[in-house]
């Protein structure tokens, strides 16, 4: 029963911010674009990754289904980065919030296709983001031209800082996770050969053994 | 080869989406895409019923000369300004005897609500001296819808911001021929004044 309590208690909060950020914030966060892009949409995509913790055995398998998702979240992200984009969200409401409700989505998927990834497409995939965050962000940096006409060039450029952080956080992520992923598979792979010299010698011992319980076999015959 | 065929679809859809939003990848931002979207140059420069900043009622195409159009709103905190400050540069950068025989500026407003004849007065007051053959002008008695239409048409954004009397806009400048035809666009966020000056005289040139 407390277990219940708690997941109502979850949801209902979970809805409850969820409608707060689409709703009666919206306006504040698309005051500016640092606001719109570095904080309403990272808050919106944590918050479907926290929504699929919720579900702690539901995993997506297949490389095949797993591949589609990555590469629908991955256009999910880059179609709400373009200008065009970004500006039609803030001109219509409800625009916006078809795309906070595509971040839940992708913050959802994203935790459930990671939990059976294969490590390697992981990383590929993490490194992707990074690299498309950090361009993304050093390109509104550099760029002197007003992109979104409902923001100001200055916010552009903050929010290029914005971005380029993100990317940067994500991309040292991603070298942890390639390092501690290399030195996981080491050990394994040390422990495999170790396997392999023990079952080595055992079987080498083994032959020895019939070898010698042969001869004594012989022996005693 | 099954396994791949999900997320090769998957991929080729994406990129159809990005393709379609973005007019085969050509147009990424509002403002270009609704220039995009008014059709290929040369085209119709739509027509609309103006007012001079002395109250004379006029009609671009009836005027039988280029004319270099471009749009501002007075209460602009900053880009109308600077842009109109950059035009005034162009409008000195060109050779004597063009303007107004060959060639006028027109600087029509956005704002229908604040902006008024004895305001761009006012305002064309502070180029002066000498810029006879660049008008600022008002729309003459169309209607909000009417003049959203021709912007939509001439292949300008603009979006009124809520509460905060801001417009959200294009700065294309428009080169219209006497034949009413929009022959070239300029951006001045990316073309300097000099090869917008290089461009113009190509177009009069023919």
């Amino acid at each position: 029963m407390p277990g219940r309590i708690g997941a109502l208690l979850f949801w209902l909060a979970f809805f409850l911010l969820a409608a707060l950020i689409a709703w009666p914030a919206n306006a504040w966060f698309s005051l500016t674009m640092p606001r719109h892009q570095a904080l309403q949409l990272p808050i919106m995509a944590g918050m479907g990754a926290l929504a699929a913790t919720r579900f702690k055995t539901l995993a997506i398998r297949g490389l095949s289904l797993q591949l589609s998702l990555l590469i629908g979240m991955l256009a999910s992200l880059t179609f709400w980065m373009l200008p065009r984009s970004i500006d039609l969200a803030v001109v219509f409401p409800s625009f916006n919030r078809l795309m906070l409700a595509n971040m839940l989505v992708v913050g959802f998927f994203c935790v459930v296709v990671f939990r059976a990834l294969a490590w390697e497409i992981r990383i590929l995939f993490q490194g992707m983001v990074a690299a498309m965050l950090l361009a993304t962000g050093f390109a509104l940096r550099a760029i002197t031209v007003l992109l979104c006409s409902a923001y100001s060039i200055s916010q552009q450029h903050e929010t290029g800082l914005a971005l380029v952080a993100y990317g940067a956080a994500i991309f040292l992520t991603t070298v942890v996770s390639v390092f501690r992923g290399l030195g996981t598979r080491n050990a394994e792979a040390k422990r495999e050969n170790a396997g392999e010299k023990t079952r080595a010698l055992n079987f080498s011992a083994g032959s020895e053994q019939a070898e010698c319980g042969g001869t004594k076999d012989e022996q005693g015959g | 080869m099954k396994k791949l065929l999900l997320p090769l679809l998957t991929l080729a859809g994406a990129v159809a989406l990005l393709a379609f939003w973005s007019n085969g990848f050509r147009t990424f931002t509002v403002f270009s895409d609704t220039l995009h979207r008014a059709g290929p140059l040369p085209r119709e420069f739509p027509d609309i019923p103006l007012r001079d900043q002395d109250g004379k009622a006029f009609h671009l195409k009836d005027q039988k000369k280029f004319h270099l159009v471009n749009f501002v709103y007075l209460n602009c905190p900053e880009v109308c300004h600077k842009i109109n400050n950059r035009l005034e540069g162009v409008y000195h950068g060109m050779e004597g005897g063009l303007i107004p025989k060959v060639l006028e500026f027109v600087t029509i407003s956005f704002d229908q609500k604040n902006d008024s004849l004895e305001r761009i007065r006012s305002y064309r007051s502070q180029f002066e001296p000498g810029i006879a053959g660049w008008t600022f002008a008002l729309t003459d008695r169309v209607s909000s819808k009417d003049f959203e239409g021709f912007l939509r048409q001439a292949g300008v954004w603009a979006k009124p911001v809520p509460k905060t009397g801001l417009i959200n806009h294009s700065i294309y400048q428009f080169l219209v021929s006497p034949e009413n035809r929009i022959v070239a666009v300029f951006d001045p966020g990316r073309e300097t004044d000099a090869a917008i000056l290089a461009r113009i005289r190509s177009c009069l040139d023919g």
